[in-house]
């Protein structure tokens, strides 16, 4: 389990390397005046040190905690914690194999896997929703609305 | 009255059979956006996009914002019957509605938002036929310096005003202005920001950001609290609801008030969702049953609902007659205007007069459709939430995946919109608000713009924001509104009663 203490600061240090990156960065643009006008980089190094110094902020008051966080210890119980990684690791994945199986693959995979392995719904069915979902995308997408979705490395091997 | 003139002209623009027709597909396909949780008003505004290029402006414009009102409607449906709001902007309608509908009382709960988000959007639509073309006229004299003002004031107004932890608001909207700034610098023409990926000179759009966001971030946190969607009944007793409506005129006070809010936050760019929160907040505050919010009470319901519309409906005002749009919808539909080779600002009210007075026209008839087709359709759209979630969530992650994909045919888009659902999740985790950051990588580039032509305009001088009556008073305003979260802070030791523990406790919980 993840306590709410430690995922104000994990959530504190993300923003603020954001923050240094868009700092660091800007000032390859130069930050400052000169013969045209504001440099370009000024508004973004402006921006990265407000986004460090609030998230500094935010950072320790993550670390003495007030009344209000200690009353909610936890954050994200295990189980939790299992239940949003059976949501986002199977997204994850489909997204990895977008290049290779290509959209209309990779999307049918995906709801296959996720509907037939942990036995939500009996294989045919999942096998059904599975086409469907990859035959609703190519109709609405390629057809109705012209927009070419990848077709992946698999398939132009195969020489679709 | 002029208005009432070039309005009544609008009417006959408005009502003519293939716009009725095109009102009833756009605020269908909109209650279906706005039933389905992670698909909301901008994703599916901007899905319906490439459509409307064959099109009339006029007609185009009429078919996407009647999605708009479909979409703002359809989102209190589930939000009622389900505890699943479709839509952010209708979070706060399920601490009230579903309670009530829980209790047996469905068809009063979904009555009443109805009609007092009719009401909203009434409000909202006299207020942009009354008000829009004389801020036009106004604006005509607008310079840089005015326009970053109103921008100012926009941003502060969150930060002030939002609820929200005021540090956490003011990290949101620097992540926001710095991921608009990603890409081509439009003055100079250098590239910036772009991490050493090459790809990410065409910027960030605010549609991936969106998707994942709202899209991936809502579904995590919806799959975290086990998910059983327990529908309530949903048959309509059509008796009850004008009983119901009947009974609104009681809450006149809350009606107005919620309504006032809505304006205010739907013309800064607040959007609908930070409207909806800050309503129900006030309300529950001053309300004399506010000690009851959360079981069921009308007032929980009618604050939200009025403010969500009322904000929705007048966010196009600034979008029509500034440019600048108060919604990330509106933002949508500028793009589309654009598109349509229109210009979106106060000439619009000088060469386009057609198309400004058949919108506003439409935008009353268009809510009067919303309200009858949501409730003759509530029983199926009821029908498509007793799916499974496990069915629903990974179509939603299809669509977002798509949807992402198909901004630009970009497949680093796909990722970041990925990489957006995570910020998302742990932004609504811990009450950072989401609404600020889109708004500024929708409109940062714009800010940033007039900053600095006003710099240009003045050889580096900030006295250019004080150099008229009009720009200092913006300026003064935004500044006043920063600094009200610590002028609050500061008195508090003063006053006695109140734990401060307890109250923001309170307010976390509201703020999501």
């Amino acid at each position: 389990m993840i306590s709410r203490r430690a995922l104000e600061l994990a959530t504190a240090i993300l923003t603020g390397s954001f923050g240094v990156a868009v700092v660091v960065q800007s000032l390859d643009n130069g930050i400052g005046w000169s013969s045209e006008g504001v440099d370009a980089g000024t508004f973004p190094f402006l921006t990265g040190i407000i986004i460090l110094a609030g998230s500094l902020y935010n950072l320790v008051r993550g670390i003495v905690p007030a009344a209000t966080l200690a009353s909610v210890p936890i954050a994200i119980t295990s189980i939790e914690l299992w239940r949003l990684a059976g949501l986002f690791v199977p997204a994850a994945i489909f997204v990895a194999v977008i290049p290779l199986l290509g959209m209309y693959m990779a999307s049918a995979a995906y709801v296959f896997a996720v509907l037939a392995f942990p036995r939500h719904q009996s294989v045919p069915w999942s096998a059904a929703t599975a086409v469907a979902t990859a035959l609703a995308l190519y109709v609405v997408f390629e057809r109705m609305f012209q927009v070419s979705l990848p077709h992946g490395a698999l398939a132009a091997v195969l020489g679709f | 009255m002029g208005n009432l003139a070039e309005l009544l002209h609008g009417f006959t623009i408005a009502v003519t059979v293939p716009h009725l027709v095109l009102m009833a597909v756009g605020v269908l396909l909109g209650i279906l956006v706005g039933v389905l949780p992670g698909l909301g008003a901008p994703n599916g505004v901007s899905l319906l996009l490439p459509l409307t290029f064959g099109m009339q402006p006029v007609s185009a414009i009429i078919l996407l914002s009647s999605m708009y009102w479909g979409a703002l409607f359809g989102g209190s449906v589930t939000s009622i019957l389900f505890n699943i709001p479709g839509e952010p902007s209708s979070v706060a309608t399920t601490f009230d509605g579903y309670p009530m509908a829980r209790d047996g009382r469905p068809t009063t709960a979904l009555a009443t938002a109805f009609g007092s988000a009719a009401f909203g959007a009434l409000i909202g639509v006299i207020l942009i036929t009354f008000l829009a073309s004389w801020v036009a006229q106004v604006a005509l004299a607008f310079g840089p310096p005015e326009y970053f003002a109103v921008y100012f004031l926009a941003f502060a107004s969150f930060v002030g005003m939002g609820g929200a932890a005021p540090i956490k608001t003011v990290v949101a909207l620097a992540i926001g202005f710095a991921i608009a700034a990603i890409g081509i610098d439009t003055v100079s023409g250098s590239v910036r920001l772009t991490m050493g990926i090459d790809e990410l000179v065409k910027g960030v759009n605010f549609v991936v950001a969106v998707m994942g966001l709202f899209g991936i971030g809502e579904l995590l946190v919806a799959v975290e609290e086990e998910f059983h969607a327990r529908a309530v009944s949903s048959k309509i007793d059509w008796r009850e609801v004008f009983r119901a409506v009947g009974r609104l005129p009681r809450h006149s006070v809350a009606l107005l008030r919620s309504a006032a809010i809505g304006c205010w936050m739907g013309i800064t760019p607040g959007g609908p969702t930070a409207a909806s929160f800050m309503s129900y907040g006030i309300a529950r505050r001053f309300s004399r049953r506010g000690r009851y919010f959360g079981t069921g009470e009308v007032e929980g319901i009618i604050s939200p609902e009025t403010a969500d519309h009322a904000a929705g409906t007048s966010a196009l005002l600034p979008m029509l007659s500034l440019g600048i749009p108060g919604s990330a919808t509106a933002a949508v539909m500028m793009g589309g205007l654009m598109i349509w080779g229109l210009n979106p600002g106060p000439m619009l009210f000088v060469d386009q007069k057609d198309f400004v007075w058949g919108l506003i026209a439409s935008m009353y008839v268009g809510n009067i459709v919303a309200v009858a087709l949501v409730l003759l359709t509530v029983p199926v759209f009821a029908a498509l939430m007793r799916i499974p979630f496990v069915v629903i969530a990974p179509l939603i992650v299809i669509i977002c995946v798509v949807g992402a994909y198909s901004v630009s045919n970009s497949y680093l888009d796909v990722v970041m919109m990925l990489g957006f659902g995570i910020v998302g999740y742990l932004f609504k985790k811990l009450f950072y608000p989401l609404a600020p950051l889109v708004l500024a990588i929708v409109i940062g580039d714009k800010a940033e713009d007039a900053f600095r032509q006003s710099m240009l305009m003045s050889k580096g001088s900030l006295g250019i924001f004080f150099a008229n009556k009009l720009v200092t008073c913006l300026v003064v305003a935004g500044i006043a509104l920063l600094l009200l979260p610590l002028v609050l802070q500061l008195a508090r030791p003063f006053r006695k009663s109140t734990s401060p523990a307890a109250e923001t406790a309170a307010q976390e919980k509201v703020i999501i």
